[in-house]
């Protein structure tokens, strides 16, 4: 579904990806863990373009994307990205956020997007928030607009970027609900997170980065309870568990 | 009794100018508005120039903005009537309100290009991400929130407008002050004429301000 190959990626001078390869699967969880600024956060917006790479490949649905030449929209639109901060539209009313990229992006008539927006939102328990503006919501409501906003473009894959650092430890339960849901669903789904438990019970497998490489690529089991791996270990011991 | 002998004056200085006051006030206000169309026009158009990623758009708009600021708007009044009439005909108002427009444009740019900079990088990577184009991650996120985040300067903008639009007295339109000036040298009471004119163009400042106080406030409820 989701391919790098040798994904390379320069701030300045600074060299925040060395060469990642990775691959993940149709209905598969992927878990990036590592400590901050190991490169995680920046690897998963390489895969949706919106940091370029310097060098490497990166193949979405068995399409190898040339990030010069093709219509980066088009690819983007395939992958849904769900952020730290939510980045809800202020402007626009709950329902008009997770309609808004069907209509404009797929075309999707007005009366029919609509349906399908409140469906999503049913989905995610928010049916009641349609018409509320985003500052009335809480964090979490908020983070479950965001899900809902990505997923009214029916993706292929879905991002997550630390989808619950931004709130409160009582609001985390809701969201990582929602997201267990989609992976019991079959969702594709590479998550960023520091919420070891949801990478216990829901990722198909666990990926550790450090300072910009891959150094564990493993099964949860493997990962929390038998790793060889003196960083992961040590990672680990940090975290608690 | 020097105090109440100033409002016999006043009194009389308002009584004898009111007609003539209320159609110098019209046309201050005509010219304000056609500077405020003229400058908003222009300052769209030179804030997307700012924000272009085009060098050759950056740095014309820079020149403008540059010498726009740069230059008294009483030079550039006179500057643009002499300069345009001697290639067109053009009516002294047209001239002056045409030159407070373009005046106007170089600060509403500014004002534009600052508000659109100032919304969070965090919305137009989630509009992309969405799959928006940049366009459509503009019109339909980007500017909506700037443009709200535009009216408190922009209004503020529009009241320093109304305020210079009396320097096109220059060129010998009739508005406000021209009037006041022209009635001041005739009837010799300089001093309560130009209370009166004053207090015509506060007036016009605290219509304006409460207009837009009601706006904002609506804006805020709908959000």
């Amino acid at each position: 579904m989701i391919k790098a190959e040798n994904v390379h990626k320069s701030f300045g001078k600074l060299e925040v990806l060395k060469g990642i390869d990775m691959e993940v699967h149709p209905g598969e969880v992927v878990v990036l863990v590592g400590v901050s600024g190991s490169g995680k956060s920046t690897f998963l917006r390489c895969l949706n373009f919106l940091e370029l790479t310097n060098e490497g490949v990166i193949t979405i649905d068995g399409k190898r994307v040339n990030q010069k030449k093709d219509d980066l929209s088009k690819v983007r639109a395939e992958v849904g990205m769900v952020f730290q901060h939510f980045n809800l539209f202020p402007h626009k009313t709950v329902l008009e956020n997770v309609m808004e990229a069907p209509i404009m992006v797929k075309k999707v008539a007005k009366s029919k997007a609509k349906t399908t927006a409140l469906e999503i939102l049913g989905k995610v328990g928010l049916s009641d928030k349609a018409d509320v503006y985003p500052n009335k919501l809480s964090g979490g409501q908020k983070q479950r607009v965001a899900i809902a906003r990505a997923l009214a473009m029916e993706p292929k894959a879905l991002l997550f970027d630390e989808p619950t650092s931004a709130l409160d430890p009582e609001l985390v339960g809701e969201v990582l609900q929602v997201m267990k849901d989609l992976a019991d669903e079959g969702m594709t789904m590479v998550v960023v997170t520091h919420e070891m438990k949801f990478a216990k019970e829901v990722a198909d497998r666990v990926i550790m980065l450090n300072e910009g490489v891959i150094i564990e690529d493993a099964d949860p089991d493997t990962f929390f309870n038998h790793s060889t791996n003196e960083r992961t270990r040590q990672f680990l011991e940090m975290v608690n568990v | 009794m020097p105090v109440p002998e100033l409002f016999v004056t006043f009194y009389e200085v308002f009584m004898q100018t009111y007609k003539g006051f209320l159609e110098a006030g019209l046309l201050t206000i005509e010219i304000t508005a056609i500077a405020v169309v003229i400058g908003t026009i222009l300052g769209i158009i030179f804030a997307l120039m700012k924000i272009s990623h085009s060098k050759i758009l950056q740095t014309i708009a820079n020149l403008y903005i540059t010498l726009i600021r740069g230059t008294p708007l009483i030079v550039q009044i006179m500057f643009l009537y002499f300069g345009i009439t001697s290639i067109i005909v053009l009516e002294n108002f047209w001239a002056g309100a045409i030159a407070l427009g373009v005046h106007n444009g170089a600060y509403i740019a500014e004002i534009f290009r600052g508000s659109i900079q100032g919304i969070d990088r965090g919305q137009r990577e989630a509009s992309l991400a969405l799959g928006m184009n940049r366009s459509q991650t503009m019109r339909r996120i980007v500017f909506p929130q700037a443009l709200r985040r535009a009216i408190p300067p922009l209004g503020n903008q529009f009241i320093i407008t109304l305020k210079d639009s009396s320097l096109v007295y220059v060129i010998g339109v009739s508005e406000l002050f021209g009037v006041a000036n022209r009635v001041a040298a005739s009837n010799f009471k300089q001093f309560e004429t130009f209370l009166v004119v004053g207090l015509y163009y506060l007036i016009l400042v605290l219509i304006f301000t409460a207009l837009l106080k009601w706006y904002e406030n609506k804006l805020d409820v709908d959000k």
